[in-house]
Formats: C-alpha cells, sequence, structure tokens
C-alpha cells in the first residue's frame, strides 16, 4: 500500500458509514430514536443559529481556563518545592498521590455545597483536575536539571539569577509545559464530568443551562433531542483535538531548543 | 575549588538524606503530614462550625466506621464488578485491535483514523448517549469504563510492537524460527512493557470513567452512593465514600504497578513515560 493510498483510505471508509448509518436510520423510520448524520447536521445548524451552543461552550472553556491557571498556580510551585527538597517531597508523595485517586468528580457533592451550583462548584473540579499534573510534571523537571550544566555555569561566574534563566528555566520548562497540556486535556474532562453531574442533580430546579455538560442534560432528559446528544459529543471531541494541537503547538513555540 | 563545591551545595537540588533521617523509617514524614492535613482539617471544621458544610475528622472517621458494618462493603463490591468487567473487556479489546494492527495493514490503515477520531471523545462526553442506549444502571459504568480502557491500551501496545529491535526478530529468523515463536518468545516480551504500562495508564483513566458514569448514570457502586447520602445532607457519609474511592484508587494503582515489576523484572521501570 503506498502513502496516498494510506492517506486517503480513512476518507470512502468514513463516507461509507456515514451513508450507511443515515440509510439504516431511514430505512427503520424511527428518528426519535436513533440519531443519523444529517440530523446532527440540522442540530448543528439550529444550535449555532440560535446561539445556546457557542454559548455554552465558551462558559465551559472559560471555566477550564480558569481552573487550569488556578491549578498551575498552586502546582508549579509545590512541584518545585517537592522536586528540590527531599523531605519535603518524602512527606508530600503520598499524600498527593492518595488525593490523586480521588476522582476530581467525586468531590462533586461538597464543591457543590462549598461553592454552589453555578459556576465555582465545577471551577474547583477543574482546578483540582488540573492540578496534578502541574505537581509530578514540575517535580520531574526539577530533578531532569543537568547538575554538570549547573556546576558548569556556576564556576563561568553566573549569579542566581542568570542561572536560573539561563540553565534552569531552558531544561525544565519543556517538561513543565508537557505537564500543562495533560493539566489541560484533564480539565476539559472534569469539567464536562462535573457539568453533567451537577446538570443531573440539579435539573429538576429548572436552572438554566451554564454550561456545554448541562446543555447536554437538558437535551437528554427535556427535549429528548438524540442528534443534539450526538452533535455536543462530537464539539467535545473537536475541542479537546484543538486544544491537544494548540498546546503542541506552544509548546514548539516556547521551547524552540527541544 | 572549595568555592565551587559551595557554590554548588547551595543550590537547591536533591540532597542525600543524612544518616539521622536514615535511621527513621520514611513514614514517619508520611505520618507527619497527614496529622498536619487532619489537624488543620480539625481547625477548619472547628473554625465553620458547622458539621454539614465541613464534617470533623473524627465524624467521618465515625461513619466510615459504621459504613463499613453497612452498605459500605457491598458499594465497594459493585464498582469493582463494574470496573472489572468494563477493564477487563476494554483490555482484551485494545490489546486485540493493536496485535490485528500490527499484522495486518490494511487493518491498520483503517483502523487508526478510527481510533484517532474517536480518542479526543473522552468516556466522560459518551454518558448521556450511554444512558440513552442503556438505561440507569450497570450497563453506563461499564460501558464507560470500557471505551476509555480501550484506547491507552491500543496505543501502546501498537508503540510497543513498532519499537521491538528488528535486530532481534531477524536473529531469530536467522535462527530458524517459526513466525508464531518469533511473536510469542521475542515480539511480545519485548513490547511487554509498554503494553503494561498502558495497562495501568487505561485502569487510572478506567477508574476515573468509573466514578463519572455512577455518579451520573447507575444505582450501584461508589459514585452512585456518593448522591444517595447527598439527598440526605449525610456529608460525614459523602466524605466517608469519597475518602473510600481515593484509598481503593490507591490501593488498585499500587497493586497494578507492583505486578508490572513483577512481571517485567528485566526491564527498567519507564511506567512513568507512559504517554
Amino acid at each position: 500500500m503506498t502513502d496516498a493510498q494510506r492517506r486517503w483510505l480513512p476518507v470512502p471508509v468514513l463516507a461509507t458509514v456515514l451513508v450507511l448509518w443515515e440509510l439504516a436510520v431511514r430505512q427503520s423510520g424511527q428518528f426519535m430514536l436513533y440519531p443519523y448524520p444529517s440530523g446532527v447536521l440540522a442540530a448543528a445548524v439550529r444550535t449555532i443559529g440560535d446561539g445556546s451552543l457557542l454559548a455554552a461552550t465558551s462558559g465551559s472553556l472559560y471555566r477550564v481556563l480558569l481552573g487550569f491557571v488556578i491549578g498551575g498556580m498552586v502546582g508549579v510551585p509545590l512541584g518545585v518545592l517537592m522536586g528540590s527538597l527531599q523531605s519535603v517531597n518524602r512527606a508530600m508523595s503520598p499524600v498527593i498521590d492518595s488525593l490523586r485517586s480521588i476522582a476530581p468528580i467525586a468531590w462533586i457533592p461538597m464543591a457543590m455545597l462549598w461553592l454552589g451550583i453555578r459556576g465555582k462548584a465545577a471551577l474547583f473540579i477543574v482546578a483540582y483536575a488540573a492540578f496534578f499534573p502541574f505537581v509530578v510534571n514540575t517535580i520531574q523537571a526539577v530533578r531532569l536539571v543537568d547538575r554538570n550544566l549547573v556546576n558548569a555555569a556556576r564556576a563561568l561566574g553566573a549569579g542566581r539569577a542568570l542561572l536560573a534563566r539561563a540553565v534552569i528555566l531552558p531544561s525544565s520548562l519543556p517538561v513543565i509545559l508537557t505537564g500543562a497540556r495533560i493539566s489541560l486535556a484533564f480539565a476539559w474532562g472534569a469539567i464536562i464530568a462535573a457539568e453533567l453531574a451537577m446538570g443531573i442533580k440539579v435539573s429538576a430546579g429548572g436552572s438554566a443551562a451554564v454550561g456545554l455538560g448541562q446543555l447536554m442534560v437538558s437535551t437528554l432528559y427535556i427535549r429528548r433531542d438524540v442528534n443534539g446528544l450526538v452533535l455536543y459529543m462530537i464539539v467535545v471531541g473537536v475541542i479537546s483535538l484543538l486544544i491537544d494541537v494548540a498546546m503542541r503547538r506552544l509548546q514548539r513555540h516556547l521551547t524552540p531548543w527541544r | 575549588m572549595s568555592g565551587v563545591q559551595r557554590a554548588a551545595n547551595s543550590l537547591p537540588v536533591v540532597r542525600p538524606a543524612s544518616q539521622a533521617w536514615k535511621r527513621y523509617p520514611r513514614r514517619c514524614e508520611f505520618v507527619l503530614a497527614l496529622a498536619v492535613i487532619v489537624g488543620v482539617w480539625q481547625v477548619v471544621s472547628v473554625a465553620v462550625h458547622n458539621q454539614t458544610l465541613v464534617p470533623p475528622p473524627l465524624q467521618v472517621l465515625d461513619a466510615w466506621i459504621s459504613l463499613s458494618g453497612a452498605e459500605l462493603p457491598g458499594d465497594i463490591l459493585a464498582s469493582l464488578v463494574h470496573l472489572g468487567a468494563g477493564y477487563g473487556l476494554g483490555i482484551a479489546t485494545g490489546l486485540a485491535l493493536a496485535l490485528l494492527a500490527a499484522r495486518f495493514l490494511f487493518f491498520e490503515a483503517v483502523i487508526d483514523p478510527v481510533v484517532e477520531i474517536l480518542r479526543p471523545i473522552s468516556a466522560i462526553a459518551w454518558i448521556p448517549i450511554a444512558i440513552l442506549m442503556f438505561g440507569i444502571g450497570r450497563g453506563v459504568p461499564v460501558f464507560l469504563i470500557f471505551y476509555a480502557a480501550i484506547f491507552p491500551v491500543f496505543i501502546n501496545t501498537l508503540a510497543g510492537i513498532r519499537q521491538v529491535d528488528p535486530h532481534l526478530i531477524q536473529a531469530a529468523q536467522m535462527l530458524g524460527a517459526s513466525r508464531r515463536l518469533i511473536v510469542t518468545h521475542v515480539v511480545l516480551p519485548a513490547a511487554l512493557p509498554i503494553i503494561l504500562a498502558g495497562a495501568r495508564l487505561s485502569l487510572g483513566v478506567a477508574w476515573m470513567a468509573m466514578v463519572a458514569g455512577e455518579l451520573t448514570g447507575a444505582d450501584s457502586g461508589l459514585g452512585w452512593r456518593i448522591f444517595w447520602y447527598q439527598e440526605f445532607f449525610a456529608m460525614d457519609k459523602v466524605m466517608a465514600v469519597i475518602l473510600t474511592i481515593g484509598v481503593l484508587g490507591y490501593i488498585l494503582d499500587t497493586l497494578i504497578r507492583w505486578l508490572q515489576a513483577r512481571i517485567t523484572r528485566w526491564s527498567p521501570d519507564d511506567s512513568e513515560t507512559g504517554r
């Protein structure tokens, strides 16, 4: 199989699947029960047209970015401490490990109680999810700094500021950025889970949809629109793909020496 | 010379433990850290003075003890059944797909784009569809765990088989080994450390998917139980279940790490590199 064949093979495969899917649903006539490609397209046109998709997506994205920044602001300094001081590391790493095994979404009831059901509870879950990859990778980053380079720079008379800027930062930044990429991916997964769980819990109160997760819940339980559900699922996937691509670009841009 | 030495010592980099520390068991520091956390928790709960908002540690312990004589074992069992079914199916599917993709070029060309399209759609995003497909019950968490577990194992298995040193395979061929013998005695052992690292990653995401699935679309298990107690505002019990999830997740991860180290004793530990 040539390279060109390999590259273009997915297109006919995907097209065939979509056409068969559409035909199968049309054949069965159960338009309320099964999603179908043209219905998903129609749902996309409708929700983009009335702005509900954009509003929900930007609401979710805003909280993801905020939680990501909070997670990084707590996680990176702690990672630096744990990476450089052995006693801090020995004391904290079991604590971090056991907290890390608590799935972020499990905190939802407490977060809802502490911070309310609108946006802040989801924000807590996101920050919690983003925190751990930051810590783990920063610890690694600090450990990976080459002692010989540090000693060489010292011997050549570099001061603290120059050492940090010219040696420590360049060697640890790539690893920290990898942590940031994983964090953002985790955060995106966590916000959807948090909003879904909150939406299911609170939808009886008839609260307005504030994020993509809540929109999914109202689509599932109130509007019963299967095509909408598939659309939102695709949106979630596309955004996590975009996040990954953007973070990789940023990583290449910020650390071209890697 | 001594100037360089001193300068190096003043840097915040890993220092060897002093002799005095070596005599202490390492648990000492952990116990200390735990004590500090519980202490802070206690102080906060006294300050807030609201047993629903911040249940004090002792009350949570009390709730945990009373629960472990009542519903907790059943919930843990239900969760482990979800996890076992979903994870087992997911690992088997991921492994089988990767082996097929490694063996047949055409299959790989078809399955690879499918995986690349589905992978960014996290298990979480499937929750509404899963509820629609299976209804509230065991189906939702099992499906989510299954879906989440496939990808890391698939990707690592394929990568693991790809990175097997071709010289090893050629050497075996030259010595007259059959195709099957090469697969079972050269390729799989060489790929095993990476496959197991994938299995561990899978377990991590499967655990998260389990909690999310049980919270939203199940009628049993630890995740479901959290919301159940929340209905009664029994936050001490909620906290007890949350902590149980943490401890159990930690135990499972330790278990699979131990298994990993045991099965591939010859290999350097690259479980952390994972993806």
